[in-house]
This record gives structure tokens, sequence and C-alpha cells, in this order.
């Protein structure tokens, strides 16, 4: 090894010749060893720096890590925030922002580079927290989320009301106060969700979203006491502002006191100035509602009446030609179904009584009709009476009955011997009387008989049979 | 045969158009026939939904299951003795 390449610019260059270095002190180390000892140094000696510079050339890797560059006018380091400290900021580290940051200094020995390994980072000037309110805020706007044209209006008559809030503050109680007052047989469906620290955010957002799945829910209230800026911090998150914006169903934000605005407020689709006031907007009184209908109605009913009124007035004046009178009588009923509506049901089960009443004297008078002429049927004595019976049918106005039975009484008529006797017929009886002879074989030569005709009786005897 | 009502809101503003519509006149007979006994049938629909909304609260659990909220949280308890129907 020469001595120009194991001894450099160790010695200020000038007048003075540099002094041949003592072979004893000359110890040569390795780039590893050097960068090794460098390292040393600077991560023993620096320990933890906080550095003021501003961000450039900043960007989240897909690992999840953010690299970026720390510069000011004369200088820049390069710097690196990993994915478990980057989750605690609040706000979004950007190109431009000056910061003041955290960390400590880190050799990477294959490259010979040194970057600062960043566990916090504030916004210089301005809080964090106001910082990622501008910035979600500004981003939000961007997308459109706070247009007004996306506002909805809220339901006149909820169905159900859900609520996102803690069980634990005061906020519940308070809307649920107000709402009874207004609207006592409201219905509510609460989502019970942490309100402040870590994980409020999720329960929150997720509260709100599962809300907006339950049928009937048709409005949802997401709020929470007044408190610190910190305490209503969960207001002022991505997650909410998103589930929020997602709602199938229009939001009301409630949050806090009349002062305090937060991302939510904006996205929402009605800011309440607190919970309280919450609940009086999602539900109108009742008593107003009852008013409002109970005026419509009367009106409907007037507006109905004079109509029917101006029109009687008309028909009565029509109903003097012969031709209208089906009109009239359609129109009258008409009117009556109008004023009666109320008692349609009744009325229609007394008229179908009715005509089942009528149905039954209908039926029982044709039992009555049978029953008369089958008595006429049997006995010609009874003839006379059924004869009466049949004069009052006709006079009672039943012709039909009436025709029928001449009929009936022409056929027994008909029927009888005398009748039979009086066309030439003749009845052949035994001796004593008590049988009629109907077969020729029934008889022998010898045998005595009477024979009854129209108008008297002869007496024989068989002289011969010849059977037919 | 008679169309069907949407829900509250839609009755309400059906039946505020109907009263209007009538106090215009100028209908057949017909006509303002049918909007009466449809404007009644609507105020009906509006006092009954008014009256019956169920009165009760519930919570949704993680689950996505509804349950009625328990007493212990006071809820629509003291202070409001207003009466059942």
């Amino acid at each position: 090894m020469s001595d120009l390449f194991s001894d450099p610019f160790e010695e200020p260059a000038g007048d003075v010749p540099p002094e041949p270095p003592r072979r004893a002190s000359r110890r040569v180390i390795t780039v590893s060893e050097l960068n090794a000892s460098i390292r040393n140094l600077l991560e023993g000696q620096l320990g933890d720096v906080w550095v003021e510079g501003e961000i450039s050339n900043c960007r989240v890797w897909n690992t999840g890590h953010l690299y970026f560059t720390l510069k000011d006018d004369g200088a820049q380091i390069r710097g690196v925030m990993f994915r478990m400290a980057l989750r605690y900021l609040r706000f979004q580290p950007e190109d431009g922002l000056r910061v003041v940051a955290r960390g400590q200094i880190s050799v990477y020995e294959p490259k010979g580079e040194y970057q600062i390994v960043c566990e916090h980072m504030e916004p210089h000037g301005l809080g964090a927290l106001q910082l990622a309110f501008d910035q979600l805020k500004k981003k939000l706007q961007a997308e459109g989320l706070f247009d007004r044209a996306r506002k909805r209006p809220l339901p006149a008559l909820p169905r159900k009301i859900g609520i996102v809030t803690s069980l634990d503050g005061a906020a519940i109680r308070d809307i649920i106060k107000v709402i009874r007052r207004r609207h006592p047989n409201a219905h509510l469906v609460i989502r019970a969700a942490r309100v402040q620290g870590e994980g409020a955010a999720g329960e929150v957002s997720r509260g709100v979203r599962a809300l907006g799945k339950v049928d009937g829910v048709d409005v949802i209230i997401v709020g929470r006491g007044g408190g610190s800026v910190e305490d209503l911090w969960t207001f002022n998150e991505e997650l909410v502002a998103r589930a929020i914006a997602d709602s199938p169903v229009p939001v009301i934000s409630a949050v806090g006191h009349e002062s305090d605005v937060t991302i939510a407020d904006f996205v929402a689709d009605l800011r309440a100035p607190t919970p309280s006031a919450a609940a009086e907007m999602v539900v109108a009184a009742k008593e107003d509602f009852r008013n409002r209908i109970d005026r419509l109605q009367h009106r409907l009913h007037a507006a109905a009446r004079h109509g029917l009124q101006q029109r009687r007035a008309a028909v009565q004046v029509l109903s003097a030609h012969r031709g209208l009178a089906g009109w009239h009588a359609r129109l009258a009923m008409q009117s009556r179904r109008a004023t009666e509506l109320e008692h349609d049901m009744t009325q229609a089960l007394r008229m179908r009584l009715a005509r089942h009443a009528r149905l039954l004297q209908a039926l029982r008078q044709r039992l009555e009709a049978n029953d008369i002429r089958r008595r006429l049927a049997v006995s010609r004595g009874r003839l006379g009476s059924a004869d009466q019976r049949l004069r009052a049918a006709a006079t009672r106005g039943r012709d039909r009955a009436d025709a029928r039975l001449r009929v009936l009484a022409g056929r027994l008529e008909n029927l009888s011997p005398l009748a039979v006797l009086a066309r030439g017929y003749a009845v052949c009886w035994n001796t004593d009387r008590t049988a009629i002879i109907r077969s020729a074989a029934s008889t022998s030569p010898g045998d005595h008989v009477r024979v009854t005709l129209q108008d008297g009786e002869i007496r024989c005897e068989v002289l011969r049979r010849s059977d037919s | 045969m008679e169309p069907t009502i949407k829900d509250f809101e839609s009755a309400l503003t059906e039946l505020d158009t109907i009263v209007r519509k009538m106090e215009e006149g100028d209908l057949t007979l017909e006509q303002s026939m049918e909007l009466y006994e449809r404007g009644l049938q609507l105020s009906r629909f509006c006092h009954s939904t008014l009256e019956t909304a169920e009165r009760r609260v519930e919570l949704l659990n993680e689950r996505g299951e509804v349950r009625p909220a328990p007493a212990s949280l006071g809820l629509g308890g003291e202070g409001d003795g207003e009466r059942r129907r």
C-alpha cells in the first residue's frame, strides 16, 4: 500500500509540507467499519432530536410508511415515518407544510446514508387539530360532500327515529325527553356508541351505517353533549363524515353546544346546535299535525257539500224533464252516498240483512203455496176451502198461483169417478159392493156383480167369460 | 281499486292538493265524488298513522339485532306521564 492512498487530506494544506505520518499511528479500516462507527456516533450521540423544517417529496408507500424530505433554506435531510407512528397523526403531512418533527437519526450503512426516523410531528404554528380539521374540510368540500344539493329534507312524520350516541351521556336523555313531549308515541331505535377516545369514530360510523339498514328508520340523529375540542374530535374524523355522507336516510348532526362546529355538521343533512334541538327538529309537535289534518278534513267536507248543493239546485230544474228521471235518481243516490259515506259499512250490512229477510219471506210464501196444492190434490171435499184460499191468494195479487191452482182443479175434475162415468164408463163391483172387479179372470160364469153407471146401478150375472 | 297510500307525508300532500282542487270547483260530479272519497280515505289514514305510531324505544346491537331498550335507561320515564293509547 502506498502512502498516497492511506494518507488522505488529514492536515490542512499550507506552507508547511505535510509531515510524514508515523507508521505506528496509521490504522486502516474498512468502509463497513467506518459506516458502523459513524452509525454508533450519530445514533448514540445525537439521540432524540427536534427539528424544524418544510416537508417536500412527501409520499406514502404501499407499505403504509411515509417518506419525505425535510429542508430549510440551506440544507435538507431525508426522513421516514413508519405506519405505526403515522396512525397517531391527526393531520396529513403534505408538501410545503412546515413542521416540527421529533425523531432519531438513523444510518443506513449499506448506502452510507442517514435519515431521521420520525416518531412525532406537529404542524408549525397551527395546532395539529386545527390543521387536521382544515385539511379534512378542504378535502371533503372538494368532493362535494357539503353541497347544498346533497341535503335531503327530513320526513314529516318519521316512522322510526335512529339515534347514535352514548347511553351514558345526558344527550340521549335530553333527546328522548324532548321527542316524548312533542310526540308521545314516537318509535326510537338507539345505537349505543362511544363518542370519544380511541375507536370512537369506528363505533359511531358503524352505528350510522347499521341504523341506515334498519327497516323503517327514516332519519338518524348522531351526536353527543358538550366537551373539549379533543372530546368532540370523533365528529371531525373522516370515518364518521363518510358514514354520514353515505347514509341512505337524512342525518341530523347534534354535537356539543351551539358554538361547536364539526366536520360531521358540514356533511349532515341538517345541523342541530344541540342534541335537544335535534329532537325538536326531528318531529313536529303531534298537535300541529292533528290540527292540520282536521283543518284539511273540514275543508274537504265543506267543498263537497258546496258542490252538492249547487248541483242539487240544477237537478231540481232538470228533473222536471221526464227523460232525466233516471239521471235524477242516480244523482240522488250519489248524493246520499256522499253525505253518508262514514256509515257505508253499517249501511251495506243492513241492506244485506234486509235482502236476506225478503228472500226468506219469498221462500216462506212459496212453501205455503206448495202446501195448498198438495192438500187440494188429496181430496175434492176440501176443494172449496182451497178455492177460497186460492181466491184470497188471487186477491193478494198472486196471479201465478191462482192460475196454477185453476189448472190443478180442472185436473181433479177429470179424475172424479162421476166425470168418468159421464163419458160412458162403468164400474163393476162384487155383490156386497166391497171391492171393484178389475179383472175378468176374477169372475166365473154364474157370479153376480153390480155395475155402476152414470145415473144408477144395475145388477148382472156373468154368463160367460172370455179372457183377452 | 283505490290507489295505495305511500306514507304519511305523501298522504298529507295529496290531501292538501285534493282539498284545493275541490275548492276551486270546476269538476264533474264523478270527479268530485272520487276526490272526496279519496280525501276521506287519506285523512283517515293520516289520523290513524299519527295516533297508532308505536311508542317504543329499542336498541340496535352490534349484531344488527333490534331489542327493546332496558327500562333502566329511564327512557320515556319520569316527568312525562302522558296517557297511553
